[in-house]
């Protein structure tokens, strides 16, 4: 033999070693991806293998405080379309059509899509009763009516900003829907089958069903019957004054549960896509933003009578205006209201007087309990949009600043802010936590999964200081700005706003307020805040004339409601119905518009001509009226 | 050579072993292409009779090559490759050649029909063994123990790549390195040619980025597992949920339409899917089975010649077996290579049938 045949025999050794080394390898691989990476493979492809029908659970119903139903579902069954099992997709397309009075090559189209389950969106989607049993008689192979729901509002448009709306696909997209779209949703449900890599069914695999569960229901803090008052005075409101907003809250002021709460424009839910994203989009009681006016100064008064840096019954005279870092502030009243009490400071909402208070506060003690009240940070009400509204930075506040804040002007607050600072300034000093969510109840057994309980976020203010408030504030309505929300017996405290809006230019608007009144009850024992804000009311109005008389309304009707007995004891009127007292008519000719605006809180004016001055007046200035007879008033421009 | 005279009985192992990959062939590729071809061509058997033809056609050209006179393999040698490398340009032209797959291999009329680079395998083996023999005095010289041999088969590769056929293509130049090796080359002259592939290998990569992605695919195939990496997985969820024992005959799940065409390039993701970890773990040891002897063949061979005819045949074998297996364990990049015996394909089981024939042939002649 020849000498290679020696190299040509080790090659050939080497060479066998290394061919079985890689079988071994080869081995090992096997072994692995089998035995060690099996499992967690197996569960991937399970994924690949099954196919998944869903069923929607229940969407939860949406309740008020009484159980009365805000939200629910009606029956509207849907087609399902199985493209891999559908025979003959031209006869079902066309058979499909005729009954969903769809066009025939859209039905088409979505029938033969590459996926696993099609809707037929929106033709075949949320029908009656008749038309899915139509659908359901041809025995369409590939075809199946699948339980569907449609969201129904029974109330129409009633708190259409609170309860939002859900979508198609039992989805919430705004409002409450939105905010618990989770727990209302509940869990789908679903089939599975095995199916090969077109979607077919694998002869002889068994079906799994696994059932959806039902969405929870959820109970509001919201009372249908408030509510309804509130959304009947908000109609009248825009009826009679053609307003451009109204934004109106009611709350409890010990618990922070929101009773009722709306405003206008509002929409139909069911008709959401007929409306402006924005109308449904803003909710104005939470996301509106604007200098609150008069309301803001319990705000001062309650900080004044913590700090004792006030006492209700001592002197103070206002002679028309007071001096700040050389600039003249002015009280609405002109001329002043003269020698007066504090408590008459607070009844007559002067200016002066009130700026007095923030000054023996000092800048850093009124910020202090600003925020402490909740103003500049959200209330964190359960509903998305809510605005944190503009305090000054200490760096900004100068002793201007102190002054125009003490009366309201220069901080930019929300509606819900005012309301949940007035109740903790009434309810014994304590900031509760806006809510709407009062309880979680489970549909099968109506049994109560969840209950929300009042959460106190701090204390602001002593429970003797809040007592002090109430009774100014209850004197305000029955002596002073606020006579126009008094209801006998019922012990209503309040304080008016006239809110001087902002324009696109940063500069005040001309002719453009909005007027206000927050007012609550019982003074000894209050249950309830109602705050009422028009936007640019029609004509030449002020808070106490055009909100205060509708959150009298709110309350009265409410309080009866609520059954809350009427009080022996009061604040008694400045004077009886039946003898109204004689006043001097002002002299309002010379005066420009927006002058009276912010001077006239109470007094009822009727607008003639067109114009920024006013020229003449009926009755004459001087003569003397029972208190209470409008003041008609001609425009001009000189 | 006298001992050329006194013949022996075949190597019977080789024997049991092709019977039994034969057998669990069959079965596998009727298992594997039940659902396809019912799919297809409305017939579960449609593959199955088929493979069941050309493994008894394949295993008759077995004993009758394996009865032949091997003295005629010489004389084959070099007129075989000529008819392949006429056969290789034949396919490339269009009209003659059929295209299938978007490659052009297939020359003749329908079921007729043959793949010319199949039979280029075999054809360089030969070719090879009988130069390689010939020049065994200059084997380690550059010349005639690299440049000339690796020339003849690169200009088969090189063919074969313009149908193109990257599966036959790589087996048949790894087979030609693994006789060059056996024949005696300097190991400094394999080791630049190994490094000369790296390099044209990268080269290849760098001049076409995107390919990088489709050879890495394997890698971590969850990257992109619509596109590259969509059939190693559709592979790995065969072969994983196997198991030891599998999912049992006929179980397979990925053999309904996950796999595209479980029967010939995955098939061995079927058998390890439904007959487990032990079921291809088995293939795989009856594989090493036929390496171990078909060297051992080689090895007590007293001719130059026919040991490297043998060692290449069943380097051939072994090369596929390996690629094959390696792809559909994600172990290798993936390559459309059939599993020799396992696999369906009239071509490759009937050739591949004959190279065992003519192992068979060469292992009467044995000294060992």
């Amino acid at each position: 033999m020849r000498t290679t045949n020696h190299v040509v025999r080790k090659r050939l050794f080497i060479a066998l070693l290394l061919g079985l080394l890689l079988f071994g390898a080869l081995l090992a691989r096997l072994g692995y991806v089998q035995l060690v990476r099996g499992p967690w493979l197996q569960e991937k492809a399970e994924e690949l293998w099954t196919r998944d029908i869903p069923f929607e659970g229940n969407r939860g119903r949406i309740l008020d405080r009484n159980g009365k139903v805000m939200a629910y579902n009606i029956s509207a069954p849907s087609v399902l379309a199985i493209p891999a099992q559908i025979k003959d997709p031209k006869v079902t397309a066309r058979a499909l059509a005729q009954i969903l009075l769809a066009p025939e090559d859209k039905i088409f189209q979505l029938i033969t899509k590459r996926e696993l389950i099609v809707r037929i969106n929106p033709y075949g989607r949320k029908l009656s009763e008749e038309r899915a049993k139509a659908v359901h008689d041809l025995r369409l192979p590939g075809i199946a009516i699948a339980e569907d729901n449609k969201r129904y509002y029974p109330m129409g448009t009633m708190a259409a900003h609170i309860l939002g709306f859900a979508g198609i696909d039992n989805q919430g997209l705004a409002g409450l829907e939105l905010v618990y779209d989770k727990r209302l949703q509940g869990k789908r449900g679903h089939v599975s089958y095995s199916a090969n890599a077109k979607g077919e069914r694998l002869p002889g695999s068994a079906d799994q069903y696994t059932p959806p569960t039902d969405g929870l229901d959820l109970e509001l803090t919201l009372d249908k019957s408030i509510q309804a008052y509130i959304e009947r005075e908000m109609d009248q409101a825009m009826a009679q004054y053609q307003a451009e907003n109204i934004m109106v809250i009611a709350m409890n002021p010990k618990t922070g549960e929101i009773l009722g709460m709306g405003s206008r424009p509002t929409f139909h839910p069911s008709d959401f896509r007929k409306v402006d994203p924005l109308i449904y989009n803003r909710n104005l009681p939470i996301w509106r933003t604007y200098e609150p006016g008069s309301t803001f100064k319990i705000i001062t008064l309650a900080a004044a009578l913590e700090e004792k840096k006030v006492n209700l019954g001592s002197y103070f005279y206002d002679p028309g205006y007071i001096k700040v870092a050389g600039a003249r502030l002015r009280c609405w009243k002109h001329g002043g209201h003269g020698s007066e009490t504090f408590l008459e400071v607070v009844e007559n909402s002067c200016n002066p007087g009130f700026v007095t208070m923030g000054q023996r506060l000092g800048e850093e003690k009124l910020f202090s309990y600003i925020r402490k009240f909740g103003f500049g940070e959200k209330t964190g009400i359960d509903l998305n949009g809510e605005a944190k509204g503009i305090l000054f930075t200490p760096e900004q506040a100068g002793p201007v600043e102190l002054a125009t804040t003490s009366f309201g002007q220069g901080v930019s607050v929300t509606p819900i802010q005012q309301v949940s600072a007035v109740a903790a300034a009434v309810n014994g000093g304590k900031l509760m936590q806006p809510h709407l969510e009062k309880a979680w109840i489970n549909p099968d057994t109506n049994k109560v999964v969840e209950e929300i309980r009042p959460q106190l976020k701090r204390r602001v203010i002593s429970e003797s200081t809040s007592e002090q408030v109430r009774t100014a504030l209850e004197s305000v309505v029955a002596r002073g700005t606020g006579r126009k929300a008094f209801i006998d017996g019922y012990r209503v405290g309040g304080k008016t706003g006239t809110a001087q809006k902002v324009g696109p230019d940063g500069r005040y608007m001309k002719n453009n307020h909005i007027v206000s009144f927050i007012g609550f009850a019982p003074a000894d024992d209050p249950q309830l805040v109602v705050y009422v804000a028009v936007d640019n009311p029609k004509g030449v109005q002020f808070g106490g004339v055009v909100a205060a008389p509708i959150v009298k309304e709110i309350l009265g009707d409410s309080l009866r409601h609520l059954k809350v007995p009427k009080r022996k004891k009061q604040i008694s009127p400045e004077n009886s119905p039946l003898e109204a007292p004689i006043i001097t008519i002002p002299n309002l000719v010379g005066s420009d518009l927006d002058e009276l605006r912010t001077s006239l809180e109470d007094i009822e004016l009727q607008v003639r001509g067109k114009g920024n001055k006013v020229i003449s007046q009926t009755p004459k200035p001087g003569q003397r009226v029972k208190k209470g007879t409008p003041i008609r008033i001609y425009l001009g421009d000189q | 050579m006298p001992d050329l005279h006194t013949r022996r009985s075949p190597d019977f192992i080789i024997i049991i072993v092709i019977m039994m990959l034969l057998t669990l062939g069959v079965v596998m590729v009727y298992s594997a292409s039940a659902a396809y071809s019912l799919h297809k061509f409305g017939d579960s058997f449609f593959y199955a009779k088929r493979q069941l033809l050309f493994a008894g056609v394949g295993v008759f050209l077995m004993f009758l090559v394996s009865k032949m006179d091997a003295k005629l393999f010489r004389l084959w040698a070099k007129p075989l490759l000529i008819i392949c490398f006429i056969l290789l340009v034949m396919v490339l032209i269009p009209g003659l050649g059929i295209l299938r797959n978007g490659a052009r291999s297939w020359l003749g009329i329908g079921a007729f029909s043959i793949q010319p680079s199949e039979f280029t395998k075999l054809a360089v083996i030969f070719f090879l063994a009988r130069y390689l023999s010939r020049r065994a005095g200059e084997i380690q010289t550059l010349r005639y123990g690299m440049m000339y041999p690796l020339g003849i088969a690169g200009s088969a590769f090189a063919l074969i790549m313009m149908q193109p056929d990257l599966g036959t293509g790589t087996v048949m130049m790894g087979t030609a390195i693994v006789l060059i090796y056996i024949a005696g080359a300097r190991m400094k002259y394999l080791a630049a040619l190994m490094g000369l592939g790296m390099a044209g290998f990268a080269g290849l990569v760098l001049a076409a980025p995107y390919r990088i992605k489709r050879i890495t695919a394997f890698l971590d195939p969850w990257q992109d597992p619509l596109n590259a990496g969509y059939q190693i997985i559709q592979s790995l969820f065969a072969i994983g949920p196997g198991g030891l024992m599998g999912l049992g005959l006929g179980m397979s799940r990925q053999k309904h339409l996950y796999l595209p065409e479980p029967h010939t390039d995955f098939i061995f993701s079927i058998l390890a899917e439904e007959l487990g970890f032990i079921g291809a773990g088995t293939a795989i040891i009856l594989f090493a089975i036929l390496i171990w002897r078909g060297i051992r063949v080689a090895i007590t061979l007293p001719d130059m010649f026919f040991s490297l005819i043998a060692a290449g045949v069943t380097g051939m074998i072994a090369i596929q077996a390996v690629i094959n297996i390696g792809v559909v364990s994600g172990a290798f990049p993936v390559t459309g290579i059939t599993l020799p015996f396992l696999s369906y394909g009239g071509s490759s089981l009937t050739l591949t049938l004959v190279a065992v024939g003519i192992l068979l042939n060469l292992s009467r002649y044995t000294d060992g």
